[in-house]
């Protein structure tokens, strides 16, 4: 472990990364000082104005917006959009600070409860192998038979939009991964001594798996895991982006993006003239989808026992 | 009868330079190799004497470097050709057979390619002269029906036949020598005397010479004429095949021989040396055998000796000789 | 060998099955008028109630579990899909005619992959550790972490935003009239390239490798990403077997022992990842496709799902799931051919 944590902070690459998250880390805890809410729900992105086309960053709340929220008794206390405003008046800056929360929510949420799941599913088929294993592994095949996006995008519109309905879509076809890395590690450790002794000693199953196997091959699964959170975000955001995620006006780095579809091309002889609205969230995701890889990537080397002692 | 020198190894160094810091793999090594003759480098693992063997060759992996002396091959010292030249004496010149013979060969070719591959190289046959070629090679190392066993692949051979089509290969373009890297240590009792057998019936008949490495003292009785003793990347006793068996002078030669178990001599216990082989960052002070020497004095412990003559032909790296002679005398060192 | 590829085989029924189940358990989690709007071609008809509940008796749309699984799947099997709101056709025509366009991108997609992304796994793994390595890893990193809807918005930006070289959608519309309306234009395979060179069409070929361009690179270079990492340490750790060592003491030069001994080693693995690979393009095909409004079926699938067509989304996810499982054996067939070790067991 300390080997790990020594090996993580001499490595240019994975300080890069640390260094990258904790700056994300901060701007999650110091949202509502960066960018304080206008509306009760401080994930709703304020509108600056009702404009349909974007405005560029500097842009100033219009007058009967700051009326709006002076009317619903809010206290106004920016009024520059200082990355500019997305189609409809959207505020990137708001958006992309508070989707900073919603990429770690979206993130760790989801990946806990697939590494949950899929170490279950895992540990349950290697200790008990038998038909049972291969009842589950085939299982596994199944859900692995769609790629993931397209069965998140499927399960997301039957779901129907909201945060929520995301989640459950990445986890029901994000835990496969994870037990088949448990189920192979334990496969391995079930033949070890000390577990052959404990299940001599008559210890209970359930025992042996949590006391005995898991603490000796979690730790695949835990690298496997931190790397998975970028592209769990990353797939949360394509997912607003197809327009079938967060809905309108949530605080999410994808829909951002969505937004500046239609704007991309800009108008007539005026050739890139909306770049905010896709370069600012863009930014965001790439350097925490970045941040997650650069760790990823070091742990994966000091882990695999063929580069061990190479790096 | 004058021997004509084939190999001089003279002062060779190696050293590994890892992230930890500066292993000293092989520390100034000398021996020679002469002509139809057989070299025994005898030693615990990790002592160095496969690297010695990739040095010679040139083979170290990154991050090994010989880092000084000379090896003398015919008069000229491979160390200083081209990676061009080397190439061409490597497999043609010089031919090396490994411990695992599973590991050694590659899975995805025939048996058959493998052993050809040598023959285009060097002799530039064409596909079909190598196949037969490869056919006849099989045939010499005791391969049944080897018109067969050229189309398959290693993995449908036993580890016996494995490095019978490995010794065929490296016989393939004559070499005048041989290295062979434990060749035995991964086979069978009873395949490994056939395979020593084989291997020395072939020596005979290419006139060729070998350096046998080996930590197995039975494979040396049973091979070798002259013999190395290792110890942490140096030589320490270096003499012929009779010497060594009955008249070793250095302590470490003595724990190799009483740490196996004889037939004929009547033994109270085995002797296995006691301690581990030092740790190559961070060897002892002086001799760096001294930690596991019960002769050890504080001479051992400061100074390291030279490697010196002791009679003719018996060179020994040991401060106290003499008082290891005594007691070989007195016939107090067990098992001797 | 023989066992084994039968023995995968016989997994086919069982994993189409379940794929299909797993169609069946999203359908079910609409409700029977949700269900019904699948089917049927006038939406007027959903706006009576009474109307809705009879057709849902009529044609069993609320039946329990195993019963109504197997009518699903009987009208599957009759390639009947349902009806798709967002295409306004039936869904299977729907797929017909998209899948063409789609099969193209991916086509030409595959194949730059594997040459650039093996050849620079190769160069990385043998230059371990030194400035060449260690910038493909970096550029490899960082390409890894670009979504691609990001960077597809880039390119789109960049090559038709700035510079105008690269113009979304299939054909441009001159090239359309010929191709879809003309009479003298024979569609023979239905990819547009191909059947261009097949008429002579020089200018709708060129025409339609212009529209090609951008969806390709975006396509393709998180695929080439993965495909180098994989490549790289794969051969690096062949580079440090025995016969590795073993054909270079034979006198074997440089270039063939990386080349043939180890490469022919090191890549029997790769193929394995190659079918993975296959599945992020089928992925990253709904995102390309919607940026460059490609008309393929990830572009339509994309379409309706946001229309909330469920039917054309289950039929879209009921055709990827079918080629992944047909591709994963292909995959696992062609491997037990490549590696003498399974061949011959």
């Amino acid at each position: 472990m300390k080997r790990i944590l020594k090996k993580l902070f001499s490595n240019v690459s994975s300080l890069v990364g640390i260094i990258l998250l904790l700056f994300f880390v901060a701007i999650a805890i110091f949202a509502p000082i960066i960018a304080p809410p206008l509306s009760d729900d401080p994930y709703q992105v304020p509108r600056m104005s009702w404009d349909e086309d974007p405005q560029p960053p500097g842009f100033p709340m219009s007058d009967n917006m700051k009326e709006i929220y002076q009317y619903m008794g809010k206290k106004v206390k920016w009024t520059k959009a200082i990355f500019g405003t997305a189609q409809g008046g959207y505020d990137i800056f708001y958006g992309v600070i508070w989707g900073t929360r919603t990429a770690f929510k979206v993130g760790i949420i989801t990946v806990v409860a697939a590494m949950l799941i899929g170490v279950f599913i895992g540990s349950v088929s290697a200790y008990f192998g038998g038909w049972l294993d291969e009842t589950l592994m085939r299982i596994t095949d199944i859900f692995l038979s769609f790629p993931f996006l397209v069965a998140a995008m499927v399960l997301t519109t039957i779901l129907g939009r909201g945060l929520d309905k995301v989640m459950i879509a990445l986890i029901t076809f994000g835990w496969m991964g994870y037990a088949r890395v448990i189920r192979g590690s334990i496969l391995s450790a079930k033949e070890e001594t000390y577990v052959m002794a404990a299940k001599a000693l008559g210890v209970r199953d359930g025992r042996v798996i949590w006391r005995h196997l898991l603490p000796n091959t979690i730790f695949p699964v835990l690298v496997q895991a931190s790397m998975n959170i970028g592209s769990m975000v990353v797939t949360a955001a394509a997912l607003s982006f197809l327009g079938v995620g967060a809905p309108l006006g949530y605080a999410d780095w994808g829909q951002m993006v969505s937004f500046a579809r239609n704007w991309i091309i800009g108008k007539p002889g005026h050739a890139g003239q909306y770049w905010y609205t896709v370069f600012y969230p863009g930014l965001f995701i790439v350097l925490f989808v970045l941040a997650w890889n650069l760790i990823g990537d070091t742990l994966r080397d000091i882990l695999d026992p063929r580069l061990r002692g190479e790096l | 009868m004058a021997k004509e020198k084939l190999l001089e190894v003279k002062d060779l160094k190696t050293y590994f330079f890892t992230e930890d810091g500066v292993v000293k793999a092989v520390d100034g090594v000398d021996f020679e190799v002469y002509k139809g003759e057989t070299l025994g480098l005898v030693g615990e693992s990790g002592c160095g004497k496969s690297v010695t063997a990739f040095s010679i060759m040139r083979l170290l992996d990154y991050p090994g470097k010989t880092v000084g002396g000379k090896v003398i091959f015919k008069g000229e010292d491979l160390l200083k050709k081209s990676e061009e030249e080397m190439r061409k004496i490597r497999g043609k010149e010089i031919a090396m057979i490994f411990q695992e013979p599973m590991t050694a060969l590659n899975p995805v070719f025939t048996i058959g390619y493998q052993i050809s591959e040598a023959l285009k190289i060097h002799l530039h046959m064409n596909d079909k002269e190598a196949m037969e070629k490869s056919v006849e090679l099989l045939k010499k190392v005791g391969i049944p029906i080897p018109e067969q066993r050229v189309h398959e692949y290693p993995h449908q051979l036993s580890g016996g036949m494995r490095q019978r089509a490995m010794i065929a290969m490296a016989m393939s373009c004559n070499p005048t020598l041989l290295i062979a890297d434990e060749p035995t240590t991964a086979l069978d009792v009873t395949i490994q005397a056939q395979i020593l057998e084989l291997m020395k019936s072939l020596l005979q008949e290419f006139n060729a010479s070998l350096i046998m490495i080996t930590h197995d003292l039975g494979v040396i009785a049973e091979i070798a004429d002259r013999v190395a003793v290792m110890y942490a990347g140096k030589v320490v006793e270096y003499t012929d095949i009779r010497t060594i068996f009955h008249n070793p002078l250095h302590p470490y030669t003595f724990g190799l021989l009483t740490s196996i178990p004889r037939l004929d001599v009547e033994l109270r216990r085995l002797n296995a040396i006691p301690g581990f082989v030092p740790d190559p960052l961070h060897f002892p002070k002086g001799c760096k055998f001294n930690p596991r020497c019960r002769f050890a004095t504080d001479r051992c412990r400061e100074e390291e000796p030279p490697l010196v003559k002791v009679e003719e032909g018996h060179l020994v790296r040991c401060w106290h000789v003499d008082r290891v002679k005594e007691e070989v005398k007195k016939g107090l060192l067990v098992g001797v | 060998m023989v066992a084994y590829i039968i023995r995968r085989l016989l997994l086919l029924p069982v994993i189409l099955f379940g794929v299909t189940f797993l169609i069946y358990c999203m359908f079910s989690l609409l409700s029977p008028e949700e269900r019904l709007a699948t089917y049927v071609n006038n939406p007027n008809i959903l706006k009576s109630t009474q109307a809705s509940q009879r057709l849902i008796k009529k044609f069993h749309l609320d039946d329990p579990f195993p019963l109504g699984y197997i009518r699903w799947a009987d009208k599957i099997i009759r390639f009947n899909l349902g009806w798709s709101k967002a295409a306004n056709q039936p869904v299977w025509d729907a797929i017909c005619q998209r899948f063409p366009a789609t099969l193209e991108l991916v086509m030409y997609s595959i194949i730059p992959v594997i040459l650039v992304g093996i050849w620079l796994g190769v160069i990385s793994a043998v230059h371990h550790n030194d400035i060449v390595d260690q910038s493909i890893r970096v550029i490899a990193i960082v390409g890894w972490s670009l979504p691609t809807f990001i960077f597809g918005l880039f390119v789109l930006f960049v090559f038709y935003g700035i510079l105008g070289w690269l113009p979304p959608g299939r054909l441009s519309t001159w090239a359309q009239d010929i191709v879809y309306t003309g009479t003298k234009f024979h569609n023979y395979t239905h990819l547009v390239t191909i059947d261009a060179l097949l008429n002579g069409n020089i200018p709708i070929f060129l025409d339609a490798l212009r529209h090609l361009v951008a969806p390709i690179i975006t396509l393709s270079y998180i695929s080439w990403a993965f495909l180098l990492r994989i490549t790289r340490s794969s051969m690096l750790d062949t580079l440090r077997k025995d016969y590795i060592r073993t054909a270079r003491s034979k006198g074997v030069d440089e270039h063939t022992v990386v080349h043939k001994h180890a490469e022919k080693n090191a890549l029997i693995p790769v193929v394995t990842i190659a079918g993975m690979m296959i599945v992020g393009m089928l992925g990253g095909v709904v995102i390309t496709e919607t940026v460059f409004t490609y008309p393929g079926v990830g572009f339509w699938a994309a379409t309706a799902a946001q229309q909330l067509d469920y039917g054309s989304v289950l039929g879209f996810a009921l055709l990827f799931a079918s080629i992944m499982v047909i591709g994963n054996l292909i995959v696992d067939v062609s491997y037990a051919l490549i590696d003498p070790r399974v061949r011959l067991e």
